[in-house]
């Protein structure tokens, strides 16, 4: 027996018309000798058909196989919701003055049902900036989605927003969960559990927008499009923003909110670029490029501890011995994988170690005060802008230590070290308007 | 660039040089060598009774319990979570451009078999028009078989899946046979083909019928035990 609530602003699977009025449409819509999945967007393959006759849909199997039997029905959103005072805010805190100014610039552009880039460096609780703007929008009777590519930053967010929205029934949303469905103003999902919306929100907050896979998945996209009602609106977030938005802010195609400084105020370390001609093959000798030995002797002799960034988890023994025999003794490698982690981080934490060596930018909300950051073949592909922007963003975290340097070395210049530069100059000069300091 | 059917990921293939000459699109499916090599292929140490992996040859406790209603079967992988992970979106999700992953080892295990006759377990009515395709003749290629047994559509209170074997061992019999089946299997060899090998019940039922039928032996192969 399915409930009205079910179809509202959604798009359900059915082989037979439901009893209570709903609107239908073949899954799989038929143009010309191809067919394109109703739900996903995606064409179908010739061969993607079953032994029957039917057709199927391979590209969003994984919330219920869609065949040529279906037809998805839905309901037009009625936002029939009990409307609560303050949207059901019972958050506390306060926002910092920065922190305010940005929070009115995204109501603004909410109450105007503008799409709308809240760009924050990490560390600038933007969780928090979006709350006035979804209060007043709940208050409004407006149904929300609260949706990331990342099931982690969902599972995360939930709890946050149910104790920060007491008021407000909410519905978190992810695959392979065993909760039913519930209709509520507020919904927080992963971005694929959209495919199954259709003009159902009036707000959609896409939290972490250049994250994999959404910035590369036109079906994602479009996810995000469907299910936002045409007279709504979205909210993205992030820290990096992927070139696609950066044009689209350049060309004022979307409108953008600046959080360019920390909550201590202070701009952002500039990467500073040295070029280490062939280091790779010096490598092979056991060489490392001399400026690297010079500048990390003397962080040694100054008590300066450290982060040495490398491109592959292969390269960690290879240049931890290279740093042995260059008399740089004392830190250990680490990789994402590393089953001693935990320990060798809370060792560095302790500073019981001078420094580590690291293929990844370790877990979030992981910090060391006073640090310096070196990037040994910055140049290489598995550092994306973004990364280099975040690693950078690992020093002057802390408000006693609220700067310091970051070096990369490179074999030759990269776009990618050049565009995470740019990014860094471009915060910073938003950073410096407010107020920032160096 | 074509990707895996499986896992997704870009293959290199090497197109001949009449591909290239030809221009024409390759419809057929295809699989990366790490999808194909996660299953567990079954060694010559198993079972004699149901194929079972093991350290010897011993009938396993399973099959002692079948006490005189033997069967023989050969089953070609364990069912692992590997398999368990193939059957979960191939049979129970539904898709059916999985079945190519194992259409070349059960080519290979049917031509180390000696039969007259093939006969796949059916699916019934409701399956074949919910799912869409039978899973078990989605891995034949061109083999020839016959469809000697019909299922009668059974009402599941509660999916076969679901079941522990003392349920599982308590079905009554699904299948009837075909109104041709008497001319198809008197006097042959029979092998019967099935996905998975969990009691015995539903291949010995099925045995039971072929014999019926005026078979002169039954034997059985499955994808998995
Ligand atoms: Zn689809
Ligand atoms: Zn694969
Ligand atoms: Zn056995």
């Amino acid at each position: 027996m399915q409930n009205d609530e079910d179809f509202f602003g959604r798009q359900l699977p059915l082989r037979g018309a439901p009893t209570n009025g709903a609107v239908g449409q073949h899954a799989l819509r038929t143009v010309g000798e191809r067919r394109q999945c109703q739900r996903c967007g995606q064409w179908l393959a010739v061969t993607d058909r079953l032994a029957n006759g039917d057709w199927y849909c391979r590209q969003c199997l994984q919330l219920g196989r869609l065949t040529s039997q279906h037809e998805l029905y839905t309901i037009p959103e009625p936002n029939r919701f009990v409307r609560v005072k303050s949207g059901g805010l019972t958050w506390t805190g306060q926002l910092s003055a920065q922190q305010n100014v940005a929070a009115q610039a995204v109501l603004r552009h909410v109450k105007t049902r503008t799409d709308h880039l809240l760009w924050a460096v990490t560390g600038a609780g933007k969780t928090e900036i979006v709350y006035p703007a979804l209060a007043w929008a709940l208050a409004q009777g407006w149904r929300v989605a609260w949706t990331s590519p990342r099931v982690d930053v969902c599972l995360e967010l939930a709890p946050r927003l149910r104790q920060a929205f007491g008021g407000v029934a909410q519905a978190l949303l992810y695959g392979g969960q065993a909760d039913p469905y519930a209709y509520c103003p507020l919904t927080i999902c992963t971005t694929h559990q959209l495919l199954r919306f259709k003009a159902a929100f009036d707000l959609i907050v896409v939290d972490e927008v250049d994250a994999f896979p959404l910035a590369t998945s036109p079906m994602l996209q479009r996810a995000i499009t469907n299910a936002q009602k045409p007279q709504g609106c979205h909210l993205l977030l992030t820290a990096t923003p992927g070139n696609d938005l950066q044009q689209q802010v350049r060309r004022r195609q979307l409108a953008v909110t600046y959080v360019p400084l920390r909550y201590h105020g202070h701009l952002l370390p500039q990467i500073d670029l040295r070029l280490a001609w062939r280091w790779r093959e010096g490598l092979l000798r056991n060489r490392l490029p001399s400026a690297l030995i010079h500048q990390l002797r003397g962080y040694l002799a100054k008590h300066q501890r450290f982060l040495l960034f490398v491109p592959h988890v292969v390269d960690l023994p290879v240049i931890g011995q290279a740093l042995q025999l260059a008399g740089i003794q004392g830190g250990v490698t680490v990789h994402a994988a590393d089953p001693d982690r935990p320990a060798k981080v809370q060792a560095m934490r302790d500073e019981t170690i001078p420094f580590l060596i690291t293929t990844t930018i370790l877990e979030r909300g992981v910090t060391f005060p006073n640090i310096a950051v070196v990037i040994l073949g910055g140049d290489d592909p598995v550092f994306s802008t973004a990364v280099l922007v975040q690693i950078a963003g690992r020093v002057g975290r802390s408000a006693d230590f609220p700067s310091g340097q970051v070096t990369c070395y490179c074999h030759s210049h990269t776009k990618r070290v050049r565009l995470a530069r740019g990014m860094i100059a471009h915060l910073n000069l938003q950073g410096r308007r407010q107020g920032g300091r160096p | 660039m074509r990707a895996c059917v499986w896992c997704g990921r870009q293959l290199q293939t090497t197109l001949t040089l009449a591909q290239i000459w030809q221009f024409t699109p390759i419809a057929q499916a295809t699989v990366c060598d790490t999808c194909r090599q996660r299953f567990t292929a079954i060694t010559s140490q198993h079972c004699p009774s149901c194929g079972r992996q093991q350290v010897d040859e011993t009938v396993c406790l399973d099959c002692q319990r079948w006490s005189g209603d033997r069967l023989t079967n050969h089953a070609v992988y364990v069912y692992d979570s590997a398999m368990k992970a193939y059957m979960q979106q191939y049979k129970f999700q539904g898709d059916y451009a999985l079945r190519v992953l194992m259409q070349a080892p059960l080519a290979a295990a049917l031509q180390r078999e000696t039969y007259d006759v093939l006969v796949p377990i059916p699916v019934d009515q409701l399956t074949w028009r919910t799912r869409g395709f039978n899973q078990v003749t989605g891995w034949l290629q061109n083999q020839p078989f016959q469809q000697a047994l019909l299922v009668r559509a059974t009402h599941k209170e509660r999916p076969q899946s679901a079941k522990d074997r003392a349920d599982r061992l308590r079905t009554p019999q699904p299948f009837t046979l075909a109104p041709n089946a008497g001319q198809l299997l008197r006097g042959q060899r029979v092998l019967l083909l099935d996905d998975v090998y969990t009691t015995g019940r539903t291949l010995r039922h099925a045995a039971d019928q072929i014999y019926l039928g005026g078979a002169k032996a039954v034997t059985s192969l499955t994808l998995a035990r």
